[in-house]
């Protein structure tokens, strides 16, 4: 377990890492010498642009929710459904299983989603005493698992597609859905513009090692 | 400095300097501070790669075009491919979702499996060309965008889930097309799971 901890960091030493070849340069060039990507040390306006993405998101997630996602016409009978008022549909008609993905893939996952990130930034912003390892783990399931919010709208685009039989059987988006989009976007964007090098250099100076001694 | 540069890496989260130590294979060394997976010893064949990358091109086309979704209700069938989906919410003015949905589950995935047969093929054939290589360069650049937008897995999940969801007030069967999907799926994953972009940067610091 024992790692030594009086780290060295690239920025010590005058190095940087590309951000998309990963190749390591002198820290002074502006540019990749391998992909001319734009290099920076550090990108300390990265926590700005995170909330700001994910302040849009937390707000758009309220009409994601409240507004339906889909509109259902059953022989001349219209239903409105809402992200829950569906899943709840799901569990009445005992589609556990299915119950259970929709709501992880819809409800859970954007606002664990955002929970996380919150947290995450936080942590950065006001220097809070959270266990970097943790928040750092927790981070990279955020980037895993937040994609598979996804599911919810190709499960609508398939069934808007099949379900047009006019009076009879038609279903169509709703506004919902619009916003549930936006949401995926912009916290996969916030959780994607993080310079996260930028945790491990704030904490460092106030707990270096009471987290993991 | 060019000699150090090869010895060491810098952790992508947290600007650890690390040591690269020689590694077994099917071992990954992470971060010791933060738990990023740092980097592995490739196991990147080219020809496996063109193998499976042929094969996912034999299947886009299919996967795209053939239902993959039936639905039976008083006697009338409505079908749907994966195309068709992605524009029917577009059609219905949710133009934002349809865009999502056609990104994610078709252009993306195009021009991912494109762009990594173009790789291959500049790299068993066209290293030589100056103007071959450029291009090789902006293929790996583009590369770990293409990768975040492909969603061929949340789709096969979904088939599922929408095939559920309609069970209830109609019969629903797969097409040959969920078939499709399936297999551009699986070899999708195999052909990702044996890529490794350290790797095809390689080939072109080589030929620098």
């Amino acid at each position: 377990m024992s790692t030594n901890d009086n780290a060295t960091l690239g920025k010590d030493i005058g190095l940087t890492s590309c951000p998309t070849c990963h190749k390591v340069t002198c820290g002074k060039s502006s540019n990749c010498s391998r992909c001319d990507s734009p290099l920076k040390i550090r990108d300390y306006a990265s926590i700005q642009k995170s909330w700001a993405l994910l302040i849009t998101a937390a707000i758009l997630l309220i009409p994601a929710n409240i507004y339906p996602i889909t509109t259902l016409t059953n022989q001349g009978r219209v239903t409105q459904d809402t992200i829950f008022s569906g899943i709840a549909h799901l569990v009445k008609t005992d589609m556990i299983p299915i119950a259970i993905i929709l709501f992880t893939a819809s409800i859970l996952v954007p606002i664990l989603k955002i929970v996380g990130l919150t947290i995450y930034l936080s942590a950065i912003s006001f220097k809070l005493p959270i266990s970097k390892k943790k928040l750092m783990s927790g981070f990279h399931i955020i980037e895993w698992i937040g994609r598979w919010s996804m599911l919810d709208l190709f499960v609508i685009s398939l069934t808007v597609a099949v379900v047009n039989m006019g009076q009879l059987l038609d279903a169509k988006p709703a506004p919902a859905a619009t916003a549930f989009a936006l949401v995926i976007l912009l916290t996969q964007l916030a959780a994607k513009v993080i310079d996260t090098r930028l945790l491990w250099d704030r904490l460092e100076a106030k707990d270096d090692s009471s987290t993991n001694a | 400095m060019e000699a150090a540069d090869n010895s060491i890496t810098l952790c992508q989260s947290c600007d650890l300097v690390i040591r690269k130590r020689a590694l077994p294979t099917g071992v990954r060394a992470l971060c010791p501070r933060c738990h990023t997976p740092l980097y592995d010893t490739p196991y990147c064949s080219i020809n496996g790669m063109l193998a499976l990358c042929l094969t996912a091109v034999f299947f886009f086309a299919p996967a795209n075009l053939y239902p993959v979704l039936e639905l039976e209700f008083l006697g009338s069938i409505r079908t749907t491919t994966v195309l068709e989906g992605a524009l029917a919410v577009y059609q219905q003015g949710y133009w934002l979702v349809g865009v999502a949905v056609l990104v994610s589950a078709v252009l993306a995935p195009g021009l991912l499996l494109v762009s990594v047969l173009a790789q291959i093929l500049i790299i068993k054939f066209g290293l030589h060309s100056r103007k071959l290589k450029k291009t090789l360069k902006q293929l790996l650049k583009m590369q770990g965008l293409l990768t975040q937008l492909t969603m061929l897995e949340i789709y096969v999940i979904s088939f599922l889930v929408a095939a559920f969801n309609l069970a209830d007030f109609a019969t629903v069967s797969f097409g040959f097309g969920t078939f499709c999907f399936t297999m551009l799926f699986i070899m999708t994953l195999f052909l990702m799971r044996e890529y490794d972009l350290e790797h095809m940067w390689s080939f072109l610091d080589e030929h620098q």
